[in-house]
């Protein structure tokens, strides 16, 4: 009998958690809706993207549980979460789309927007077509992130600029989206082509810690005054950043931050340095420090986001370049935000690989198709790259007069393009397939992510748009 | 891991290497290897990312970098090129050197693909035929029902098979998409004419701006460099203005413009950013408009000193004369933007329309001198109390000036019919696969006759897998339908 009894409790909590997470989408959603009879507009933008946002977190949570539990139903909910937040997202875009009269891409609120409508189409194109499920676990949350930001950005709808009234801008920024959506589908792709490879966990922990210390260390370009940190200000009438002349932007210094950050830089860069000892000492026991540091680097981290929360969200501070006290946001700040959420994030899908590996090895599909579909991703990815840079070339040429001008968004586009090249004459020529390939298609999105992100936050340039 | 050096190649035998090789050889070798082609881009790739680094030259004002860097490291960074590095010999150098390695790379490889393109195999011998990893064998009652049966399901699935002829029998051969063995050779080919065509910009191109105000004309460019270049023809500007919306932010800079080609007006066009007027390969874009702090025309009543009289409008340009009566008229002689008085004199600070001041010069048939009529009046100057008339500054018009980017790319072209090129190359390249498959009639050791039915593809090889499979079932199925079906329709066996 107690056997018996042991076995059904997976099914039992599986439904608990479905019914729970669907009470709760009912329940937000109830509330939503009495606010908006109270004021009596339905269908707005902000109305529509919160309800994505209720129905993006109650899959995200379906597929986190899906992720660890391996429950099939959760997938199917999760699924049916999917599609509806999805609908409310189209329907967001097409009324941003109707009130502007242009394609949603001229501002990072706009970007945003269609960047979480394409993941979400991704996600559901790669659970449906390639059967990865899993996937939800990552982009799910990473859409909620996207949304969570769209909150603190300016939503007003800006009159397009004159260099910005362009067919060719739509083309060029459509490609890009869609290129880099690609080039992310083939990361987590490789990724978890690397699980199935029975990659160990101390790389994955290397991987981790290495990315978390490259966040840390993109934020600590900004440390100043041997220990505050300084953030762009922020006009909250206005909802803009401040500038202090034209094209250069007024930055304050929040006190003390920069020495937490430097801490939490230590801390997260422990696990990583335990396990270069683990290897040259050959010690395996060290890998189970790195583990429990991993732990402390959690901590430390969403202590570091707290902290960082409650300095930067508001609150009067002095400019190194001026007189006077001036605010910030948290809206000033999404790169910093997106890092420091982005890492913690990283952090806990190890913390999953490392408590439920055979699982989701059981889960994914065998690290052949894996590899075979992270190069079918690339083969897609590669000609959008190409045809990207083309439209904006093009586009470049018309507004410009000159359709290369080696602007640094332009160079690292073309530094992406030789990298993926480079896999492909390496996979074709070279026969490079697995664990090789897949570390080159791992080294294709961070190149990707630093043109995308790193250029606009640390690189001048003509780019300003986005 | 290391590369190795074209493992596709026959090993020579270690002594003949030795002899055989000669020093140009070894460069031959060296740059055609794609150990080479991987370490230059490798170079190219650190380089372009020390330039988006490193601030640059022309793009970066000069103050701007004294401001960045200290002046000793600003002085190793200029003496290495690293602030100008796109246009630093070395760079230059370094792409020369990637093309000639794709030159060199294909050269190499281009034969061997030929051969392979310009002679497909068509008859698979007995070695190939064990070594083709997708193949199946079917059993057949004779050599011409399976040949039949294998045409009629490559035609179903839309391969036209051509049947070989061999001293004692036929066998079958279909194909797709040969051409896409050529791809690659294609998107290298457009990725050269892309190099090219910026080498012949950088050599030949150049770009400059012209300031024109509304009605001037100029055939000058000023270069990037500082230097002046004439163009054979001259522009001229009609008119320009600036439109809004509704919140103030800029909507749409327009230039009408017109080119003067000896003396006549060839071309006219109004240009928008995002749309140029071009001439002769030579392009026009509109960049900048502004004020010039110049006056176009003052708008002014006037009204006479005494007795009642009607207020008179008037709008003059600098120098412009009008008559007030028959006997009186006014011109606006001098115009100072943001006046100040000094020494006994009147000054201008600024060019910007600050603190405006205008001479106005009434003077009369009746004989006298003229009169000077400041506005405002500024005491020591202002004879306004002389005057027949009164005058009243109502508004001012600003003259404004439009700034026009002025590019000449000759290698353009080459550029763009190298994109266009490298998209059809990289739609060959990855989404048409060369499929081949083969039928041969084949007896067996033990007696039996079997259709040997193989096929490769040269990319995408799972999906292809499914097709071959579709395909070998599709044979059984006519083998079936010919096995039932009478003998009529066959053509008499060749055996």
């Amino acid at each position: 009998m107690s056997r018996a009894r042991a076995e059904q409790q997976p099914a039992a909590t599986g439904a608990t958690l479905v019914v729970m997470v669907g009470l709760g989408i009912a329940f937000l959603l109830f509330m939503a809706f009495l606010n908006v009879v109270k004021s009596g507009n339905l269908l707005n933008e902000s109305n529509l993207l919160y309800a994505a946002l209720i129905f993006y977190a109650g899959a995200g949570a379906l597929y986190l549980g899906f992720g660890v539990t391996g429950t099939e139903s959760y997938v199917r909910f999760a699924s049916l979460a999917t599609w509806a937040g999805l609908a409310a997202n189209t329907a967001a875009v097409a009324h941003r789309w109707y009130e502007a009269g242009h394609p949603p891409f001229a501002s990072i609120y706009e970007m945003l927007l269609s960047f979480v409508w394409t993941l979400a189409v991704l996600t559901l194109v790669a659970e449906k077509k390639f059967g990865v499920r899993v996937i939800g676990t990552v982009t799910m949350p990473v859409a909620i992130v996207g949304v969570v930001l769209m909150q603190l950005l300016r939503t007003d709808v800006h009159p397009l600029v004159p260099a910005l009234q362009s067919t060719w801008l739509h083309v060029h920024v459509t490609l890009a989206m869609l290129a880099y959506a690609a080039c992310a589908l083939s990361f987590a792709l490789a990724l978890m082509f690397l699980i199935q490879d029975k990659m160990r966990n101390e790389s994955f922990l290397a991987f981790t810690s290495l990315f978390s210390m490259g966040v840390y260390l993109g934020i600590l370009t900004r440390f100043e005054n041997w220990g505050d940190l300084s953030v762009i200000a922020w006009n909250a009438q206005e909802k803009s950043e401040m500038f202090l002349q034209r094209g250069v932007r007024l930055l304050v210094i929040i006190p003390d931050l920069g020495w937490l950050m430097l801490l939490v830089l230590l801390v997260v860069s422990a696990p990583f340095v335990l396990y270069l000892a683990g290897r040259l000492r050959k010690d395996e026991a060290l890998y189970t420090v790195a583990n429990r540091a991993v732990f402390v680097s959690i901590l430390m981290q969403v202590m570091a986001l707290l902290v960082f929360l409650l300095r930067a969200r508001g609150g009067q501070y002095p400019s190194l370049d001026a007189e006077g006290l001036y605010p910030t946001s948290l809206a000033a700040s999404p790169f910093i935000l997106s890092g420091l959420v982005g890492a913690i994030f990283a952090s806990l899908l190890y913390l999953l690989l490392l408590w439920r590996r055979p699982d989701l090895e059981r889960l994914l599909p065998s690290a052949e198709v894996l590899d075979r579909i992270t190069y079918k991703t690339i083969c897609i990815a590669f000609p959008l790259l190409t045809l990207m840079i083309a439209a904006g070339a093009y586009w470049a040429n018309r507004t410009w007069g000159s359709y290369w001008s080696w602007d640094p968004k332009e160079t690292w586009a073309a530094i992406t393009w030789l990298v993926y090249a480079g896999y492909l004459h390496m996979r074709v020529t070279r026969g490079w397939r697995g664990r090789r390939a897949a570390y080159f298609a791992i080294l294709g999105f961070v190149v990707v992510m630093f043109t995308f992100f790193g250029v606009t936050y640390l690189l001048p340039g003509l780019h300003a748009y986005a | 891991m290391a590369f190795k050096l074209h493992p596709h190649k026959p090993k020579k035998g270690a002594d003949m290497a030795v002899d055989a090789i000669r020093f140009d050889r070894k460069i031959w070798q060296t740059l055609s290897s794609i150990k080479t082609g991987v370490v230059l881009l490798i170079t190219v790739v650190v380089l372009s990312a020390a330039g988006t680094i490193v601030l640059q030259r022309p793009t970066t004002e000069a103050d701007e970098m004294q401001r960045a860097y200290s002046p000793h490291v600003l002085r190793i960074l200029d003496a290495v090129g690293l602030t100008d590095v796109f246009h630093a010999w070395w760079f230059v150098t370094l792409m020369l050197l990637v093309s000639a390695s794709i030159i060199a790379a294909s050269i190499e490889r281009f034969p061997n693909a030929w051969r392979f393109y310009s002679r497909p195999y068509k008859y698979p011998d007995k070695n190939f035929r064990r070594a083709l990893p997708t193949q199946k064998q079917l059993a057949i009652a004779d050599e011409e029902t399976g040949l039949v049966a294998a045409e009629r399901a490559l035609h179903s699935l839309g391969f036209k098979s051509e049947r070989v002829v061999q001293s004692d029998h036929f066998s079958l051969f279909a194909e797709r998409n040969r051409f896409s063995e050529m791809a690659v050779y294609i998107v290298h080919a457009s990725l050269l004419l892309i190099f090219f065509g910026g080498i012949v910009d950088a050599l030949w191109g150049w770009r400059g701006f012209v300031t024109l105000n509304k009605g001037q004309q100029s055939s000058q460019v000023e270069l990037r460099d500082g230097k002046k270049k004439s163009l054979p023809f001259a522009v001229r500007c009609e008119g320009a203005g600036q439109e809004n919306y509704s919140d103030g932010t800029p909507k749409k800079w327009w230039s009408q413009l017109v080119v003067v080609q000896n003396g006549q007006d060839s071309q006219r066009k109004q240009i928008v950013v995002n749309d140029p007027l071009v001439y002769r390969g030579v392009r026009f874009y509109q960049a900048s408009y502004g004020p010039t702090g110049k006056l176009d025309k003052l708008l002014l009543t006037a009204k006479l000193s005494q007795g009642a009289g009607e207020k008179k409008d008037l709008s003059l340009g600098l120098d412009e004369i009008a008559p007030l009566d028959s006997d009186t008229t006014v011109q606006l002689a001098e115009f100072i933007p943001d006046y100040v008085v000094s020494d006994g004199r009147v000054y201008t600070r600024s060019n910007t329309i600050e603190n405006p001041a205008a001479r106005l010069l009434v003077t009369s048939r009746k004989g006298g001198k003229p009169i000077n009529f400041w506005l405002p009046p500024i005491e020591g100057f202002a004879e306004n109390a002389q005057s027949p008339y009164q005058f009243e500054a109502v508004d001012l018009k600003q003259g404004y000036f439009t700034g026009l980017e002025v590019s000449h790319e000759p290698g353009q072209w080459m550029v763009w019919a190298g994109v266009i090129l490298m998209g059809i190359g990289l739609t060959f390249v990855f989404y048409l696969a060369h499929t081949r498959l083969w039928a041969v009639p084949v007896r067996e050791a033990n007696g039996k006759l079997v259709l040997w039915v193989g096929g490769t593809a040269n990319r995408n090889r799972d999906a292809f897998e499914e097709r071959f499979s579709e395909l070998s079932k599709k044979i059984e199925l006519e083998l079936q339908s010919l096995r039932a079906a009478p003998a009529h329709d066959r053509v008499a066996s060749l055996a």
